[in-house]
């Protein structure tokens, strides 16, 4: 390692790729953003790493009427805001109004809730537009995270980039694009952060993130940004122990979606052999030395739904089976063309390495044909069905299995298996599924085991629909110098930025 | 008409054409950014938002009015000094380039400084011999520092001095661990103004690899235009009556031929000024250097529409500004300039 300089006794170094351009909840949707409030801010609930959702500025979860249309919150009387103005529950009603009007992601809540009231100075009363029994788990979005309404009173109508006045663990000592100061909040309500402070700062490219850790110019690195050879690299020091290696569940997945309107993957049956031709393992390796793990289930686990995985295995035999019934491989070779983001390095690797496996493994019935895009002209053109099949990337906003299934599902008016109206228009596949409506409804307002049914059910039917191909999970990883404790993650994939502390405290 | 009143009506018809240059610049960029493919909000939401939603964002920012509407608002704007808002976060244009634009210049300067020092001696060293081996390592010089890649340099001293070595930090601009000064936005200077010496040697840490990257890569342009104006300055016939009237070699270099020499050099230095205006983009980017053309390349990725406008008009103006300026000095240093 290099001559760096130190850093300030118990102050830690954590860098990331993204710079940030606010940090008003209103506005992020970044993971270096989120990655921020999670610190600074506390939302009323939140995932741990097992992804069981805790009470934060909550005390218990939510109450429902007997019509599930009314939900009652209960909220804790010791928290503080960073200017030392008391929450309570008139400062939550002030923030979710906030969202709804100025959040850029403020869809999560219209489409959810109907209005909020104050029942009480620490209770909060949430009317809802339908039963959704999963409100714990939208409350648990980080972007939900209250701001001090005193504040805040000059920016209701638009949004504070540069400040942040919360509640959480940290206060914001000092802001700018590529690098922000965090200082432990004295009156925090909970458990004192255990480092003295956290310097997050940005380095766009790959080489620097990963040259900084090793020069020990930085202490902690997030693997958002980072090659997949850097990782592994990184992983390699960690099993030597001279990193420590922090993991946390996935929140990004990685998919086909087929244009299930169009030739030729209006065809059920070629959709199916597609579903079956896909060497999860392999491709995961090739691409991400298996840092990617394969997937088979539109919800990551350890969500809810994520077991048993609905769609199948890679089974060339089988593939062959149906392609010939489609009737090609006796001399016609179907041509699936796939578009990927050619922004997106993983996506130009995976289209690469699938046309290798395909043209090994299944030559004399399919060729791939992979053409690159750049990835806002890919979202624009979507809804218009210009792709018949393109890879692309998701990311829950809160840890729900809902927030997985609808947004790829949901369709509002259809015919047949034809969407005409809906999410899964604006996702590019434009297919429904007979009860694939009813059983999403019936997922939201259910919970435990009728939930798990029905999620299990929708999955199967959009499996056998195959109008999406799940085909790896991103689990984010944070490497610790070696003097550091391994990082841990909640259960939203975000680093636990307060635990970070040296190994010899 | 004497030469002064020639000098003034140059400057005023170079003047004159600036507003135009700028509305032609304000428009285009205006168009092609409303032509190229994908908008704010398919960056900002991408495809996660419910139509309504976006149709909502849509409104909130602007983009739902018609695109003569949008630019009517935009000259507007220009006229009166306004910049507009930022659509990622509702930031004035005008901070976000207050912000970005000293850090380039710092930067900018600093290279030009090292590349013109490095470039003119390199450029100088081979004079005494034409042809011979220093000659022949002062045109190589040229051409591979002119021939390099910038990425690829830039990664290699990275590698080389910040990660293997350890000397330097590998990016950013400032230490991560402390505040950056405030005041002008050009942290050496204001470091200074403040006395603060952790300040200054932290700024000078990080400023050591990006400038020195991009003053080498400069300094093969000073070198071989130096080279090659020197030697035909040499080659002319006021140098041979010099040396016929017996002056010595020495003489004969550094009072005639090198003084007319430098007068196409400082051409090409105002050029080089003018380009580094806008940044150096892969410098940056490598470094991690948060300078204008890095803050440009976030914004074309986000079209965030007004930074970009905002950015090009700017640094246009800036351009044509140091363009005049060294059209001018150029006019007055060289009696030969006709207007």
């Amino acid at each position: 390692m290099g001559c760096q300089p130190p850093h300030p006794q118990g102050q830690l170094v954590v860098a990331n790729k993204s710079s940030l351009e606010s940090v008003d909840p209103v506005d992020v949707f970044s993971f270096a953003g989120t990655q921020l409030l999670s610190a600074v801010g506390d939302p009323l609930y939140a995932a741990d790493h097992r992804g069981q959702l805790q009470p934060r500025l909550a005390t218990a979860l939510p109450q429902f009427s007997a019509d599930g249309l009314t939900a009652r919150i209960p909220l804790r009387r010791d928290v503080r805001f960073h200017d030392g103005t008391p929450f309570d529950a008139e400062a939550m009603v002030f923030n979710l109004e906030r969202f709804r009007q100025l959040g850029k992601l403020s869809y999560l809540l219209d489409d959810r809730i109907r209005a909020v009231r104050a029942s009480g100075p620490y209770e909060l009363e949430l009317s809802l537009q339908r039963p959704y029994r999963a409100l714990a788990s939208l409350l648990s979005s980080i972007n939900l995270a209250p701001v001090s309404p005193s504040a805040y009173r000059n920016f209701a109508k638009r949004s504070l980039s540069n400040r942040f006045v919360g509640t959480g663990p940290y206060r914001l000592a000092s802001f700018s694009p590529q690098k922000q100061q965090l200082l432990p909040f004295e009156n925090y309500w909970g458990p004192q952060p255990k480092n003295k402070g956290i310097h997050l700062i940005t380095l766009s490219n790959s080489t620097a993130l990963y040259g900084s850790l090793l020069s020990g110019e930085v202490d902690v690195l997030i693997s958002s940004g980072l090659e997949s050879d850097q990782q592994e690299a990184l992983n390699a020091r960690a099993r030597r122990g001279q990193l420590a290696l922090g993991e946390g569940p996935a929140a990004e997945i990685g998919y086909l979606t087929l244009m299930s309107q169009q030739p030729p993957f209006n065809q059920a049956v070629v959709r199916q052999a597609v579903a079956l031709s896909v060497n999860r393992p392999l491709i995961s390796q090739r691409v991400s030395f298996g840092l990617r793990p394969p997937l088979r289930s539109l919800v990551p686990p350890p969500l809810e739904g994520a077991e048993p995985p609905a769609w199948p295995r890679y089974n060339p035999k089988a593939a062959r089976a149906l392609y010939r019934q489609a009737g090609y491989c006796s001399g016609q070779r179907l041509k699936l063309p796939l578009t990927f983001r050619s922004n997106v390095p993983s996506d130009r690797l995976f289209a690469l390495t699938w046309q290798a496996q395909l043209q090994k493994d299944l030559g004399d019935c399919v060729e791939l044909e992979v053409t690159g895009v750049e990835s806002t002209t890919a979202y624009r053109q979507l809804e218009q069905g210009v792709y018949p099949m393109i890879v692309l990337d998701w990311v829950g906003d809160y840890p729900d299995p809902d927030v997985y299934l609808s947004p790829m599902l949901s369709c509002s008016r259809s015919s047949g298996d034809h969407c005409l109206e809906g999410s899964s228009v604006a996702f590019g596949s434009f297919w429904d599924g007979p009860g694939v409506q009813a059983l999403l409804r019936e997922s939201e307002a259910s919970s435990g085991a009728a939930r798990r049914d029905s999620l299990r059910r929708v999955q199967q039917l959009a499996a056998e629909g195959a109008a999406y191909i799940p085909i790896w999970q991103v689990t984010p990883r944070a490497w610790a110098q070696a003097h550091l404790k391994p990082p841990r993650f909640d259960g939203s994939g975000r680093l636990l930025l307060q635990d970070l502390e040296s190994r010899h405290r | 008409m004497s030469r002064r009143r020639h000098l003034i009506g140059y400057i005023a018809s170079r003047l004159a054409l600036v507003p135009v240059m700028l509305w032609l610049i304000a428009s285009l960029v205006f168009l092609l950014l409303r032509v190229a493919p994908g908008d704010p909000i398919d960056a900002l939401l991408g495809t996660r938002a419910p139509q309504a939603a976006r149709d909502a964002l849509r409104q909130q920012l602007g983009l739902d009015q018609s695109l003569l509407a949008q630019y009517g608002h935009y000259l507007s704007d220009l006229l009166q000094g306004q910049l507009g808002i930022s659509l990622t976060n509702q930031e004035p244009v005008s901070a976000v380039i207050a912000r970005s634009l000293p850090a380039s210049l710092e930067l900018g300067l600093t290279a030009l400084l090292l590349a013109a020092g490095l470039g003119l001696a390199v450029g100088f060293s081979g004079i005494a011999r034409p042809e011979g081996k220093l000659d022949l390592s002062a045109r190589l010089f040229g051409i591979g520092t002119y021939a390099m890649p910038p990425f690829w340099a830039a990664m290699l001293v990275q590698l080389v001095f910040a990660v293997w070595l350890g000397w330097l930090p590998v990016g950013g601009r400032f230490p991560a661990t402390l505040i950056p000064p405030e005041g002008s936005g050009f942290y050496l200077l204001d470091s200074l103004r403040n006395g603060d010496s952790t300040q200054f040697w932290g700024a000078v840490r990080h400023l050591v690899l990006p400038a020195s990257t991009l003053g080498f890569l400069l300094s093969g342009i000073f070198a071989n235009a130096l080279r090659l104006n020197l030697r035909r300055a040499l080659d002319s016939d006021y140098v041979e009556a010099a040396r016929s009237r017996g002056l010595s070699e020495r003489r004969v270099v550094l009072r005639h031929a090198l003084p007319n020499a430098l007068l196409p050099v400082l051409t090409i230095a105002g050029i080089t000024v003018a380009s580094l205006i806008g940044g150096a983009l892969l410098i940056e980017v490598t470094y991690s250097w948060p300078g204008i053309a890095f803050r440009l390349q976030e914004a074309i990725s986000q079209r965030d529409y007004p930074v970009v406008q905002g950015i090009v008009v700017v640094v246009a103006a800036l351009v044509v500004a140091v363009s005049v300026l060294v059209d001018l000095l150029v006019a007055l240093l060289d009696p030969r300039v006709n207007f």
